[in-house]
């Protein structure tokens, strides 16, 4: 029997193949995009309801009346600022989508939300710990570690009935408000930790940053 | 790009062109495959060579459908071969012997030597091998002799199939049988079928002195037969009408255990069948072998790629694991939804082209599922008998 190669086949095969495959990447960048974009309106939306506690502090100047509705929006605020970080690192580190804009506009959210937790605790008396994590996504083979330790640290404390917030900066995009953080705290070297204002230069344990915290309190 | 999305990317486009061949070749010949076939009326003398080991349990049944066949009773002649059995086969076997009947005993040496053994003492111009565990329908034989009107066809394989049960495992097994029995089909009109299975795959007798006889050493030797008849450039056709019924593994253990050995015995008879991947052995050796050293690798690398997915996953996922989730929906997803979505509809192809047959939803939907599984099961116990060197042995 003389054999032969179907070509045809093959080479048909071959270009609904690739079809299929363009048409899949395509849906792909729609959906990284879209990814993006609800983040960024995330931001926005975040940074709307901070703007109306700032409003209210300022109107009230410095009286304690309104603290139960300031406390209960900042931990949601918080929260919800956290998480889009955490969203944010998602695209970043596991689908290669970096939006430096978009980092820099979270960031300023961060800090608008970490001042105002500090004064709405400085007024109305809360006992949370504040917690900055000063990292850098260029050479800092440390600073992924001291994410995971940070958090663990956090989440063994919330056991305990300790409630510590957390805000986590990238100091080399060349954020201005990150670099300002990083001037007023000290911040040379990456990772470090600030905590309740005291900077921890370097790696710290889950265990160590346990000890720090429950000392400034 | 990361090279693990390299790699995603070239597993994702391999799969869509693979089932996208198989769906091609469908369609090409949808017309084809179930036409019966025209025939010369030749009607040659058959030999039916059973070689038994241990089969008390199912000869009898076995033999009750071989001596019930359609075909002329002086053109039939049946040969059982005791492979040194410890049980009573040999003498069960033994009283049905008749003159159209011979029972041979001999010391044990395995199924492909049993063979060789009954081959040799065969008359016929054809030679049928044949399973102690598997029966025959009446037609069978009259369904297989019209392909050999092809002089350059040397042997035709048989629909394998499972009696429908409600074992689940058995159920199974079924659906899966008659999606390779499609695909066998398909693959018949490249050349390019790769095994003539044990139950009822019959051959020219003349191809045995030609090409020689069964690997009395080998895991899967009738997979390496049909390979090497394709290596001597002859035709295997695939009927889908001559039904022979086989009886499964019916636990995982014996499932896993077989499964372990097509695919030591069935790697090595692609690798020493390697030299065949070159433009004059066509679709066999230009897609078919490759195919399936390609698929081994991908399998391989996707379970590698998920296991580094699920590893290095940032801790702080467990916060926002739902919208990560979401956020994972991407390229590669489309392509794994309409690669799963076609196969669903090849499965569904496969299963309406036989006449008769009905699947439970329940069983689809479980093979569906579970198949993905098993696959991994054993073949993560074929890599790791290979790596181990464990003896090369039934």
């Amino acid at each position: 029997m003389k054999r032969t190669v179907s070509f045809p086949i093959y080479a048909a095969a071959f270009v609904i193949s690739l079809a299929i495959f363009v048409i899949g990447i395509y849906i792909g960048m729609l959906i990284d995009q879209a990814n993006v974009r609800s983040i960024s309106d995330d931001v926005s939306n975040i940074s709307e309801k901070v703007a109306s506690i700032q409003l209210l502090l300022l109107s009230e100047g410095n009286s304690s009346s309104f603290c139960p509705i300031y406390v209960s929006q900042l931990d949601s605020i918080d929260e919800d600022v956290e998480r889009i970080g955490y969203k944010l690192s998602y695209l970043e580190e596991e689908k290669g989508i970096y939006d430096a804009e978009l980092k820099k506009k979270y960031f300023i959210v961060e800090a608008e939300s970490y001042l105002l937790s500090g004064k709405v605790r400085t007024l109305c008396g809360g006992d949370e710990v504040l917690l900055i994590n000063f990292y850098s996504n260029r050479d800092c083979a440390k600073c992924r570690d001291q994410g995971v330790e940070v958090l663990k640290a956090r989440d063994a404390l919330s056991d305990e009935g300790i409630d510590v917030k957390l805000f986590s900066f990238d100091g080399e995009i060349g954020s201005p408000v990150a670099e300002a953080f990083a001037m007023q705290y000290n911040v040379t070297t990456y990772p470090s930790v600030i905590i309740n204002g005291r900077t921890y230069a370097g790696y710290r344990s889950s265990e160590d940053l346990q000890a720090y915290i429950k000392a400034a309190r | 790009m990361d090279i693990p999305d390299l790699l995603n990317y070239a597993i994702a486009f391999f799969s869509l062109f693979t089932l996208n061949v198989f769906i091609l070749l469908y369609l090409k010949h949808r017309n084809d495959y179930h036409k019966p076939l025209k025939h010369s009326g030749w009607t040659p003398s058959v030999s039916i060579v059973m070689p038994a080991y241990n089969e008390e349990k199912y000869i009898v049944s076995s033999l009750r459908t071989l001596l019930d066949l359609d075909y002329p009773e002086d053109k039939l002649e049946l040969i059982v071969v005791d492979d040194g059995s410890t049980d009573n086969t040999y003498k069960v076997a033994k009283a049905f012997e008749g003159p159209n009947l011979h029972v041979f005993t001999k010391k044990n040496g395995g199924k492909g030597a049993a063979l060789n053994f009954g081959i040799k003492n065969a008359k016929g111009e054809l030679v049928a091998t044949m399973d102690a565990d598997s029966y025959v329908t009446k037609n069978t034989i009259r369904e297989l002799i019209p392909y050999f009107d092809d002089l350059d066809v040397m042997a035709v394989t048989p629909a394998v199939k499972i009696r429908e049960s409600s074992h689940w495992l058995k159920e199974f097994q079924r659906v899966e049988y008659l999606m390779i029995l499609f695909s066998r089909k398909l693959l018949s009109f490249i050349d390019s079928v790769p095994v003539t299975p044990g139950p009822f795959s019959i051959f020219r007798r003349a191809v045995f002195d030609e090409i020689g006889y069964f690997d009395e050493h080998n895991l899967v030797e009738d997979q390496e037969i049909a390979l090497r008849i394709q290596a001597a450039n002859y035709k295997i056709k695939s009927s889908m009408t001559a039904e022979v019924f086989t009886e499964p593994p019916d636990s995982m253990g014996d499932l896993i255990t077989q499964r372990v050995r097509w695919q030591r015995g069935g790697i090595r008879n692609y690798w020493k069948y390697r030299g065949m991947i070159r433009p004059e052995y066509g679709d066999f050796g230009m897609y078919f072998v490759p195919l399936n050293f390609a698929a081994l690798t991908a399998f391989f690398l996707l379970l590698g790629l998920l296991a580094y997915s699920i590893l290095s996953t940032p801790y702080y996922v467990q916060y926002i694991w739902f919208e990560a989730l979401g956020m994972d929906v991407t390229f590669v997803t489309f392509v794994g939804t309409f690669v799963v979505l076609t196969s669903t509809f090849f499965l569904w192809l496969a299963i309406r082209s036989f006449q008769g047959e009905r699947v439970k939803l329940r069983y689809l939907l479980s093979f569906l599922i579970f198949y993905w599984y098993i696959m991994v099961g054993y073949n993560v116990l074929f890599l790791f008998k290979e790596l181990k060197r464990e003896r090369y042995s039934w």
